[in-house]
């Protein structure tokens, strides 16, 4: 087993790395030993670059098939795979943007990467049916404060200083391209409806709410919290309108304080 | 331990069921023998998961792993293992199977197929990775055979002995590519009679055929290409010494239409009942 682990560590080294003499390769194929590495080293980023260019299709129509392949190439040095899903594959391009010089003239970029890949997650998301509105019903008003609502696994919520909900809208099929950066920044919401992932604006009051929600905070907690910060906040619209896009998938009634 | 290969796939040629024939395959519902998917495009749910599931009315599934790495020298992803049995328990395909390679070493991982030496140390790692899966899944896996492009310095058996050594500890069952056979002997020299022989015919539960590139003189298993010439005349060989079994065409980049598929599975047809003669 050791002597296993340590030829592949070797071999790992040989297609992260640059060429180098290797004795545990048979040299007498017709072809070099370089040769075959060299395969395998485009296999190996290959896959990755394929990889993000699934998970990021807004990206790549944004900065363009050769840019991309650049920065792909460029994400790729820095960040090694961790899971044998290649979907999981690409979680730190948006941290990755936010210092990558050659991109600094798209400030959005790094923001519209942590959305698109909200809804890569949400794709692949496991199922959870929504909750049926007739369950509230047979809550006892005493005891809504103490809801903990379940969140569906493919709801995501990202904020951001730039538009991002439009430029995503954009680059959808019936997408229109007169956006106004300057206009200031939007929450974007992040669902999985009838296995079709879409994404649309939250207010600043919902998103604070649904923060509260997603973090584990009770129903009357998270309320508390958001109608100190925003007094105008609409508790009863904002349960009804996530339910209505499948955001919940059951309660249980937390702990009384 | 030593059982046939219990493959519930009818004994046709399928296609590898692949996106951007998913429409037109629930759509139409073409005359397909069986779909083969890979295990990890499904792991989670929602579209994917509930495209197989709507295949899976009208299709025998066979779920192929590109992920498992049965010879990583790192502990088996139990996370990874866990995925494919739920996806097993949801879907209940005709046939399980993985590839004979590894794909992380020291917390790296390579989302690749990747060679590794045949010794008898590899052996027993891999015996009790098969059986750690087959206990897991509960059922039988099919590992399948693997095209390289360099081969180790300090293996001790030849790829086709490593397998029967396999089969006979883990009663786990063989997919046959046969592309992957071709591949190896052009790039390292590989005795496709030898393999034939070394393998225990009544292991072999699937074949698979592909159409593979060359760079640098080297067959690289690209599958972006109809079957070569060459890899048909090694499949009538095979079918002669092993015999009919279900057999897939993969088909993964430059993906062509559908009919293109079904022309090329027809030409895999033909050849198996040409050979049920043979073994009737």
């Amino acid at each position: 087993m050791n002597a296993l682990h340590d030829e592949l560590s070797v071999f790992a080294g040989n297609i992260l790395g640059a060429a180098q003499p290797t004795p545990l390769f048979d040299a007498s194929t017709h072809y070099t030993t370089d040769i075959g590495i060299e395969v395998y080293r485009n296999n190996y980023r290959g896959n990755l670059q394929d990889a993000l260019a699934g998970a990021y299709p807004i990206i790549e129509q944004l900065v363009g098939a050769e840019f991309f392949r650049r920065l792909a190439r460029d994400f790729i040095s820095l960040h090694g795979s961790f899971s044998a899903n290649l979907f999981d594959y690409g979680a730190e391009l948006s941290d990755f943007l936010m210092g990558y010089a050659p991109a600094h003239s798209l400030p959005y970029l790094s923001d519209m990467a942590r959305l698109e890949w909200a809804c890569h997650r949400a794709y692949f998301a496991v199922d959870a049916a929504p909750l049926e509105l007739v369950r509230f019903t047979q809550v006892a008003p005493e005891e809504y404060a103490n809801l903990l609502l379940h969140v569906h696994p493919a709801c995501h919520i990202v904020a951001s200083a730039f538009p991002i909900v439009e430029i995503w809208q954009a680059h959808q099929p019936v997408g229109t391209f007169e956006i106004d950066l300057a206009r200031g920044g939007e929450i974007a919401l992040v669902i999985r409806q009838d296995d079709v992932v879409t994404v649309r604006e939250l207010t600043e009051d919902e998103a604070h709410w649904m923060n509260g929600i997603m973090q584990g905070q009770r129903l009357g907690e998270a309320t508390d919290a958001t109608l100190n910060r925003h007094p105008a906040f609409d508790l009863q619209n904002t349960l009804l309108l996530l339910a209505s896009l499948g955001v919940w998938t059951d309660f249980t009634l937390g702990e009384l304080s | 331990m030593n059982s046939p290969a219990t493959v519930a796939l009818p004994c046709v040629a399928g296609i590898g069921l692949r996106a951007p024939h998913y429409q037109e395959v629930l759509d139409t519902l073409p005359k397909l023998g069986w779909v083969e998917a890979h295990s990890e495009n499904f792991f989670g749910g929602g579209a994917p998961l509930n495209t197989l599931l709507k295949a899976r009315e009208h299709y025998a599934v066979s779920l192929h792993g590109v992920g498992m790495g049965l010879a990583s020298p790192d502990q088996l992803s139990a996370t990874h293992l866990d995925a494919l049995k739920h996806l097993c328990d949801v879907v209940q395909p005709a046939s399980v199977s993985e590839h004979l390679c590894w794909n992380t070493v020291g917390g790296k991982v390579f989302n690749d197929l990747l060679p590794f030496p045949h010794t008898f140390a590899a052996l027993d790692h891999v015996v009790s990775r098969v059986a750690h899966v087959q206990e897991v899944l509960g059922r039988q896996l099919l590992v399948e055979n693997l095209s390289s492009y360099l081969s180790f310095t300090s293996s001790e058996m030849s790829e086709g002995e490593f397998l029967a050594e396999l089969v006979q500890r883990t009663g786990c069952g063989i997919l046959f590519d046969v592309e992957n056979l071709y591949v190896n002997v052009r790039n390292l020299g590989v005795d496709a009679d030898e393999f034939i022989r070394a393998i225990p015919a009544h292991a072999v539960g699937e074949y698979h055929l592909a159409g593979f590139s060359v760079r640098d003189g080297c067959l690289v298993d690209t599958h972006d290409h109809p079957v070569h010439d060459d890899v048909w005349t090694l499949y009538e060989k095979v079918l002669h010494h092993i015999g009919p079994r279900p057999t897939l065409i993969e088909w993964d980049g430059d993906i062509p239409a559908l009919s293109v598929l079904m022309a090329e599975a027809n030409k895999a047809q033909q050849r198996m009942e040409a050979c049920d003669e043979c073994f009737a």
